[in-house]
């Protein structure tokens, strides 16, 4: 016989207030590790669609403004870029130390350029990187193939009063119209998008680059290292974070924690609150034994350890069969929020155990102290 | 030869509200080691407080307790509890056992903050299970045990560490008066195995067995008659 096993005979005594007791815990670790383990899988789900809505950063040629004037007469300026950008410089971008962190580089190349009579905007990019650069895009009938194919904006389909296989002419070459592009609130509404190969050669600029933009994977967000890096492969190009996009996925993905964290707070908070009320009316009924226990030479620290080995078995029961339910209706809930891979978070489960034997531990404190307090007289007295 | 234990008159109030009853009223003894002292008195007389303040289980109110040299007022509850241990065994008129341990496992309840191994304290608690007559009652749970049997196991409880001195709370109130009688004749054994016993009943045939004979009045000691053995002797 020890205070171990002293405490455990105690809890098969009293089978429904230790199973009250670790209802508390239970249910509070439960939803804990649950909501938690959503939370996670959900930031992942979140991070990997920010991931693929699109570029973060953006690579432009360094450019300088530069006024124009004659005397006092102001004539407004203009924009120097100190060098282009080429195809080439892609290798450059994914040739940087962190390019593991790369998910896409596309080239764009804009030029204004006639389309069937009207002077248009000629948008150029890859045909195999509509999916990556603008997932959002929607086009009636299909997307630009890699030759002899354009993509109307909504603006400029009805500007040149085109629709889907008709065709556009530039510079003595005819395009047929692969696609519309259903309104965007964006400048490529006026604008006739093409394969880049195309649009550089109808500008006669055969490896010209408009802007890169990149989408860097951003688990941990270390995109402004990203950036640093880039700077330096292309000195003469500014390279800039998207930071509102940036900013918008940690605000995402915290708004998640945070009500996560929320929700397991306020359930936690009752949990803890059974404890005590259920460890509190253990004390009351108990005096007299806890008297009886004082009486034979039980020092305070023995009865405190009573206790909270009575507490811990059951925090500990409680919190494991808890995080374990939590796992298991985290990864069935996953579906309903969104996350297409639900997989088993064992960080929360592990956190959740921890706070649940924590939690039951300090829900003992108050009334432990008071019973390790009790004189043993409380026993005589009840004789 | 200092006494066993001394009382320097000893008083012991209990108020509430401003209003104070005295359980004691400036009590002044001396047990010596070996005796069989047997304090009675009415209902209201001050036996149980003055077993309680003898047992260190509470201070009282003016005084001076003194068991073994050492003043009980002057050490801290653990100490208090410590020494309880070490010197003090405890019978209480309803036993006191707790109902979800067997008798072996009651024994040895005393013995659960210390480091000892298990097989250690069971074979301890066996051996005085055996001493109080109940052998191959070690498993039973106290339900499943007499009244006399249960006073039995309480008894052994009380003696597992080796006290000096036994304190017993009415240990035969509960019981018929033919147990009662068998659970005197191990309190006599025990007086005769060098105890110092001490106990508080209603009954004065109790009175028989033992050396002295203290009685209470009004929460002070009205008789003490320390020639008990001597007419037990006649």
């Amino acid at each position: 016989m020890n205070i171990r096993k002293l405490a455990w005979k105690n809890l098969f005594r009293r089978k429904s207030r230790a199973v009250f007791t670790g209802l508390g815990i239970f249910l509070g670790i439960g939803t804990f590790v649950a909501i938690a383990s959503l939370t996670v899988q959900m930031e992942q789900a979140v991070q990997d669609k920010l991931d693929r809505y699109g570029a973060n950063i953006l690579i432009t040629p360094r450019t300088e403004q530069l006024s124009l004037g004659f005397g006092d007469i102001a004539l407004g300026g203009t924009q120097v870029a100190h060098s282009r950008l080429t195809t080439a410089d892609e290798k450059a971008i994914r040739g940087i130390e962190m390019k593991e962190r790369l998910r896409s580089v596309v080239p764009f190349f804009l030029t204004a350029a006639d389309a069937s009579g009207k002077n248009l905007v000629w948008m150029g990019m890859p045909a195999s990187e509509i999916a990556t650069a603008r997932p959002w895009w929607k086009i009636t009938v299909a997307p630009f193939g890699e030759k002899g194919e354009v993509v109307l904006g909504s603006e400029a389909a009805a500007v040149l009063d085109k629709g889907p296989g008709g065709t556009v002419t530039s510079k003595g070459k005819t395009f047929r119209v692969a696609g519309v592009l259903h309104p965007t609130g964006e400048k490529e509404d006026g604008m006739v998008i093409a394969s880049i190969g195309e649009v550089q050669s109808l500008a006669g600029n055969f490896r010209g680059v408009t802007f890169f933009e990149v989408a860097a994977l951003c688990k941990d967000c270390p995109v402004e290292d990203i950036v640093a890096q880039i700077g330096d492969a292309l000195p003469g190009a500014r390279v800039s974070a998207i930071r509102q996009v940036v900013e918008s996925r940690k605000a995402a993905v915290d708004q998640f924690r945070r009500l996560g964290l929320g929700v397991s707070a306020i359930v936690l908070a009752i949990g803890g609150l059974m404890v005590f009320v259920t460890v509190m009316g253990s004390v009351q009924e108990r005096t007299k034994e806890i008297g009886v226990l004082r009486a034979v030479g039980f020092r305070r620290r023995a009865i405190l350890s009573l206790l909270f080995w009575e507490t811990g078995w059951v925090s500990l029961l409680s919190s494991v069969s808890g995080a374990f339910i939590g796992v298991a209706a985290a990864m069935l809930a996953a579906p309903l929020f969104g996350v297409e891979k639900a997989e088993a978070a064992f960080s929360p489960a592990l956190l959740g155990v921890a706070i649940g034997m924590a939690l039951g531990l300090l829900g003992t404190v108050p009334p432990a102290r008071r019973a390790a307090a009790l004189s043993p007289t409380e026993a005589i007295r009840s004789l | 030869m200092d006494p066993f234990i001394r009382l320097e008159n000893v008083s012991m109030l209990y108020g509430n509200n401003g209003v104070s009853a005295a359980a004691l009223r400036g009590v002044s003894l001396s047990i010596d080691a070996g005796e069989y002292a047997v304090i009675t008195g009415e209902s209201g007389a001050g036996k149980s407080t003055l077993l309680t303040i003898l047992g260190g289980l509470q201070v009282p109110s003016s005084g001076t307790v003194l068991m073994k040299g050492v003043d009980l007022s002057s050490l801290s509850a653990d100490r208090l509890a410590d020494f309880r241990r070490e010197t003090i065994g405890f019978i209480f008129q309803a036993y006191h056992l707790l109902p979800y341990l067997t008798a072996r496992e009651n024994v040895m309840v005393p013995m659960s903050p210390a480091r000892s191994s298990p097989r250690e304290k069971a074979e301890r608690a066996d051996a005085l299970i055996c001493s109080v007559g109940l052998s191959g009652k070690e498993e039973r749970l106290p339900s499943e045990l007499s009244g006399g049997e249960c006073q039995r196991v309480a008894i052994a409880r009380a003696l597992v560490h080796d006290p000096s001195v036994l304190l017993a709370d009415e240990p035969t109130g509960n019981l018929d008066s033919a147990t009662g009688e068998q659970i005197l004749d191990l309190f006599s054994r025990l007086h005769k195995a060098g105890k110092t016993v001490l106990m508080v009943t209603h009954n004065r045939a109790n009175l028989l067995r033992a050396t002295r004979s203290i009685r209470l009045r009004d929460g002070l000691v009205a008789e003490d008659d320390p020639l008990m053995a001597t007419y037990q002797a006649q």
